[in-house]
């Protein structure tokens, strides 16, 4: 028996350098989650019971299926070591440069030109409850991928008012015990929502100026719409047939943000005269640390009158719209970390 | 090989050019939508290498 407590993590922040190879220890980190479950093994078995000529409609023998990995959630406050993990591993398009502190510029892969085609870097995902001779848990899943991400911006004091979530899947491929000894816990560079520098929606600064006191939310995200990656020699693990590819599918960015109401509110005309624009949202903790996100042309689709604990607001649902020059959307991420998706 | 230093980066076009660009948000966005990706440097020269010619000697006086 063990407590959830004593469960340790740890993931690959460079690449894999295929599916089904796996990341040396040295380039696993170790970090906290605030999601509390372990990532779920579930091996799927099935029965003969559609089958007639048994004399009967009753099953009589099981059959190994496939592993059937459900999604797993890194949980976290938002800092520039997993903002750069997730939106390289997300995004697939990384330029690093710097001697540290080091810059990742990061954009959507396009599959014309991506050099994996429709598939974004894979990494290594360790979990251990009391490695070593009497383990409760050692695994080592391989060939795991970001499926999505939610940033999540708030007015709240803290670490709370700046959370980034990573919904990873995984091809079923294992190895246990991992071999693997996780370093110590890593300490990143979070942020908070006092650290934003720069938040511009379509012409709107919501920092500074006569609508620097409207912002109250902001929830962005990516979504890779991964397809199934069952396929003729696609692998097996205990038997059971494994994925052996992730490839996006439709991809979905979405923005959307809460402000208040107040006199001159320029939403509304901003939507109803289809006004596009950038939008910029930076937030600086430090030289060596910061996350931008800068959307290379918005506009506006849905402005919904309400109120967020008593106060006026408007909801704001962006369209990401994508520029032919500049694309959808550039991820500037600085933090001390080198080798992430390398 | 030449490493890639801080401010410029080595980017290849999907036709194969590798040019030296400035890494700045600015600079790269346009090119990585287009399809170029980061290399490492070129490695040095290994030909003949002009020299400048040796500065003449200055007499003592």
């Amino acid at each position: 028996m063990a407590n959830i407590n004593e469960l340790m993590e740890g993931w690959g922040f460079g690449k894999q350098t295929a599916i089904g190879t796996a990341n040396a220890g040295t380039a696993i980190w170790r970090h906290t989650n605030l999601n509390t479950k372990p990532w779920a093994k579930v091996p799927v078995n099935e029965d003969d019971r559609a089958e007639i000529g048994k004399g009967h409609e009753f099953p009589t023998q099981l059959f190994r299926s496939h592993y059937n990995m459900p999604p797993f959630e890194l949980s976290k406050y938002a800092s520039s070591e997993f903002l750069a993990w997730a939106m390289c591993f997300s995004l697939g398009n990384v330029t690093l440069t710097g001697s540290g502190p080091y810059t990742y510029v990061i954009v959507p892969a396009l599959g014309a030109t991506n050099a994996t085609g429709l598939e974004l870097p894979y990494f290594s995902f360790v979990q251990q409850i009391r490695p070593g001779g009497s383990a409760v848990l050692d695994e080592m899943l391989v060939g795991c991928a970001v499926k999505s991400w939610k940033l999540s911006i708030k007015n709240s004091p803290g670490r709370a008012s700046a959370m980034c979530s990573v919904e990873c899947v995984t091809t079923g491929q294992y190895t246990s015990p991992s071999a693997i000894t996780l370093p110590a816990v890593s300490t990143p560079h979070e942020f908070n929502a006092g650290m934003i520098t720069a938040l511009t929606f379509n012409g709107i600064n919501y920092l500074s100026g006569g609508s620097a006191k409207q912002f109250v939310s902001m929830d962005a995200s990516w979504e890779n719409n991964f397809r199934p990656g069952f396929f003729p020699g696609s692998g097996s693990q205990d038997g059971y047939q494994i994925q052996g590819r992730f490839e996006w599918g439709d991809r979905a960015f979405a923005v959307q943000f809460v402000v208040r109401v107040q006199t001159g509110s320029t939403e509304y005309a901003t939507l109803i005269n289809l006004t596009t624009g950038t939008a910029t949202f930076t937030v600086t903790r430090d030289a060596n640390n910061s996350f931008s996100m800068l959307i290379q042309k918005m506009g506006f689709s849905v402005a919904e009158l309400g109120n967020t604990d008593g106060i006026v607001t408007l909801q704001i649902t962006g369209v990401q719209l994508y520029d032919a020059t500049n694309g959808l959307v550039t991820m500037t991420i600085i933090t001390p970390i080198t080798g992430i998706c390398q | 090989m030449k490493e890639n230093v801080m401010d410029w980066v080595f980017m290849q076009s999907p036709q194969g050019e590798v040019r030296e660009v400035e890494a700045t948000t600015e600079a790269l966005t346009p090119l990585m939508v287009a399809g170029w990706h980061q290399v490492p440097a070129p490695a040095a020269s290994t030909g003949p290498v002009a020299q400048k010619p040796a500065a003449p000697a200055v007499e003592e006086k």
